[in-house]
């Protein structure tokens, strides 16, 4: 060859054809040979660099010493020495003690944000919202069991499952709708002394209170709801009301009973990240 | 039939081929629809209508109607196509491909009754059940078989490289498919791997990733090193090149499947040898791209006007960038931060969209022409495919590529105590506007398909008859 042609589709053919198709003798590019021979060498250092070639009883473990674990343990440890003074202190100080304190409080509230999406967020809203009808909203200031930190921290660490009777066998058809009227009188005030007195004789006092505001602002701890507010557990239609009157809430056996269970989370977190936890709920604003 | 008749007056079994790409058209409209149908699914759970049309029922059936049913058929077609012409014989066995063609299909009507009544071995990208495992290797075995008998057949005396890559595909898929297959039947519905624990989900991204280097790379370059040659009527840059990089991929694809394990119980020799194979998989991946670009050396102008030629050389410009990105995915620092987010759906549809499909399209296109006789029907709608498909996958991958890195920086930060700045949830809402974006890009995908599909049909039956002169 006297004088390189540098056209690659000048270059000579391999003298086969298939099809019409040709193939031509060009070398491949230097910069490709180049990268493929450091290629082999680029898996040679790192092998010699990671564990990477199973020997008999185990695999080598590379001049680096780096294992997998090791690295994960290390991010871990960073996040931890931060956190553990925090955590000693959270450990040792009471609801209380956290909210009076800005700078654990603080803290409590950035450690619950994930805990409280990850857990709660699901049934009670992602700012404690809840769901109409499902699920309490958090961020209110009525509470079924209480909404001091020491009762929060009791329903997230061992559940709630509050009960109301069925009363469909007890009570006439015509008795279950005066007492579905008398409880929506009494969310806007309007109960009648008559209406009240029936509340009374039937029972419900026993759970409601004799004022019908519940549970909590009545000190009796079962859960019952406030009937004198607009908040309602499950619904403000007349036919719901009759509903829950007819067969009650967590009534085994009873097939239209409203399902209203808090599950327990005790043995799933930590007692700090439940005491966190329950910071964080107390500060939706409807904390006491 | 003149169609089955090469200018050299050789007789083909074209029919077979005929068959094969009209069903891998057909295939490619129906797995994106499905895969589109899952993408606003993801963006909009409230689509997951009932229980057989639920994300989890669908998804297996997208992955498998794309991989093997549109690629798989297109696999077919273009292999028998490919090793008739390139060896100057007919197929060995015209029953044995028919065979083929309706037990690969009937294969396929399986996976389409299977999937979205639940029965998956939950293996991924080999959901259908042990019946179904055992008919593949039977369909695949003839389908092989019929391919080597009618190379040892052939007039040539060399074997033509897209016919290495064919065969080298073949011959893996087969060991990859029934080893990772091997289970204990229960019912004919359910069955359990052979294999447990980490051993399982090894054996599993072994086929999993293998199943990309050569059912959809290998057998894929087989269809680059026949259709851009042809249909730029130009000879191959470098042979040298070419069996080069052929047996560095052969050698070196199989063993990256466990870079799909970084960071879990697999052992970290396992994972650090799948990451540095993974890197050293670049250049010999390029080689492919490098060959099949540097042939058009010289005659870039081609491009202008030659929608096809055009399908073929953007499928290899993906194909060099999708075959960088995975491997530095590979890496265990990358692998930390793009594991499990949607970064790794990009990187896979930048190689499907991009490659595989644009490359199957530019074959099938070519192949349109020369099986039928015809004159495409409109060549200013495979230039509307060409752009359509192109934008759509380009969206795509560009919403995965921020959807899954976002995604993986909001589970890592943590604020100034050292807590997880975001739930769960939160990120869910950030990824949010970028799954109603990669609908938006699969809509058109999924449009270009159609247009395909449309043109195809029009073409055989109203296209102009070719001039003797065009047929090579």
């Amino acid at each position: 060859m006297a004088k390189q042609d540098k056209q690659p589709q000048h270059a000579p053919d391999t003298g086969h054809e298939w099809d019409g198709i040709r193939e031509l003798t060009n070398p491949p590019p230097r910069w490709w040979m180049i990268s493929f021979h450091a290629s082999w060498i680029f898996c040679v250092v790192y092998f010699i660099l990671y564990p990477s070639i199973p020997l008999v009883n185990e695999a080598t473990k590379g001049v680096l010493g780096w294992t997998q674990i090791g690295e994960l343990n290390e991010a871990v440890a960073e996040n931890d020495k931060i956190r553990a003074p925090f955590l000693k202190q959270v450990a040792q100080m009471n609801g209380q003690q956290l909210l009076a304190d800005d700078g654990m409080r603080n803290f409590a509230e950035s450690s619950a944000k994930a805990i409280y999406g990850d857990n709660c967020a699901g049934c009670h809203g992602a700012g404690g919202e809840g769901a109409p009808g499902l699920f309490p909203v958090l961020a209110d200031d009525d509470w079924l069991f209480g909404g001091d930190i020491d009762t929060i921290t009791e329903s997230i660490a061992d559940g709630r499952m509050g009960q109301m009777p069925a009363h469909a066998e007890m009570l006439s058809p015509d008795e279950i709708g005066q007492l579905a009227d008398m409880v929506l009188a009494a969310s806007e005030g309007k109960a009648t002394p008559e209406q009240f007195a029936q509340f009374n004789d039937i029972g419900c006092s026993g759970c409601h209170g004799e004022d019908a505001a519940g549970g909590v602002i009545n000190d009796l701890g079962n859960g019952a709801a406030n009937l004198t507010d607009r908040i309602w557990r499950f619904s403000n239609s007349r036919e719901e009301i009759i509903r829950t009157i007819s067969y009650g809430v967590n009534q085994e056996d009873v097939p239209n009973t409203r399902v209203a269970i808090m599950p327990a989370f005790g043995e799933k977190l930590s007692p700090e990240d439940i005491k966190m936890l329950a910071v964080k709920v107390h500060q939706f604003g409807g904390g006491k | 039939m003149a169609e089955n008749v090469s200018s050299e007056g050789q007789r083909y079994n074209f029919t077979i081929v005929k068959w094969f790409s009209i069903c891998a058209v057909i295939y490619l409209v129906v797995g994106a629809l499905v895969g589109d149908i899952i993408a606003w699914q993801l963006a909009f759970p409230s689509l997951n209508l009932n229980e057989y049309l639920s994300f989890g029922r669908l998804r297996p059936l997208h992955t498998n109607a794309v991989i093997f049913a549109f690629g798989g058929c297109t696999l077919m077609a273009t292999a028998f196509y490919v090793v008739q012409r390139t060896c100057g014989v007919p197929l060995w066995s015209d029953k044995l491909a028919w065979f083929t063609f309706w037990g690969w299909n009937a294969i396929i009507v399986g996976a389409v009754v299977s999937f979205p009544m639940g029965w998956t071995s939950g293996k991924e990208y080999a959901e259908l059940e042990w019946p179904f495992d055992i008919a593949i290797a039977i369909v695949w075995l003839s389908y092989m078989g019929n391919f080597i008998m009618t190379l040892a057949h052939r007039k040539s005396s060399h074997i033509y490289v897209a016919n290495w890559f064919f065969l080298g595909m073949m011959i893996m898929i087969t060991y990859l498919h029934v080893v990772n297959s091997l289970a204990i039947p229960v019912t004919m519905t359910k069955s359990y791997s052979i294999f447990s624990g980490v051993h399982d989900a090894m054996i599993q991204w072994w086929w999993g990733h293998n199943a990309v280097g050569f059912f959809l790379t290998a057998g894929f370059l087989g269809i680059m090193y026949y259709f851009i040659p042809k249909q730029a009527n130009l000879p191959i840059y470098s042979y040298r090149l070419s069996v080069l990089h052929f047996w560095a991929l052969m050698f070196g694809y199989v063993w990256l499947g466990a870079h799909h394990l970084q960071y879990t119980a697999l052992p970290d020799w396992a994972g650090s040898l799948g990451a540095a194979v993974s890197i050293a998989m670049i250049i010999p991946s390029w080689g492919g791209a490098v060959n099949g670009l540097m042939t058009l050396s010289g005659a870039w102008h081609k491009l202008r006007d030659d929608y096809v030629l055009r399908f073929l050389v953007v499928s290899l410009a993906f194909y060099a960038m999708s075959t960088f990105e995975g491997p530095v995915m590979s890496l265990k620092t990358v692998n930390a931060l793009s594991h499990y987010t949607d970064w790794t759906i990009g990187h896979v549809h930048s190689g499907a969209l991009g490659w595989v499909v644009m490359v199957s399209v530019g074959a099938i296109y070519h192949l349109l022409t020369r099986l039928w006789g015809r004159e495409i029907y409109s060549v200013s709608l495979v230039n509307t495919h060409f752009w359509i498909h192109t934008i759509g996958t380009v969206i795509y991958i560009c919403a995965m590529w921020v959807s899954g890195i976002m995604q993986g920086l909001m589970w890592r930060a943590t604020d100034d105590y050292g807590n997880l700045s975001y739930t769960f949830a939160e990120t869910v809402v950030a990824m949010h506007p970028y799954y109603v974006l990669r609908s938006v890009g699969g809509l058109l995908v999924l449009a270009g398909g159609l247009i395909m599909l449309y043109n195809v049909v029009m073409t055989i039956r109203y296209g102009r008859p070719q001039t003797a002169s065009a047929q090579h």
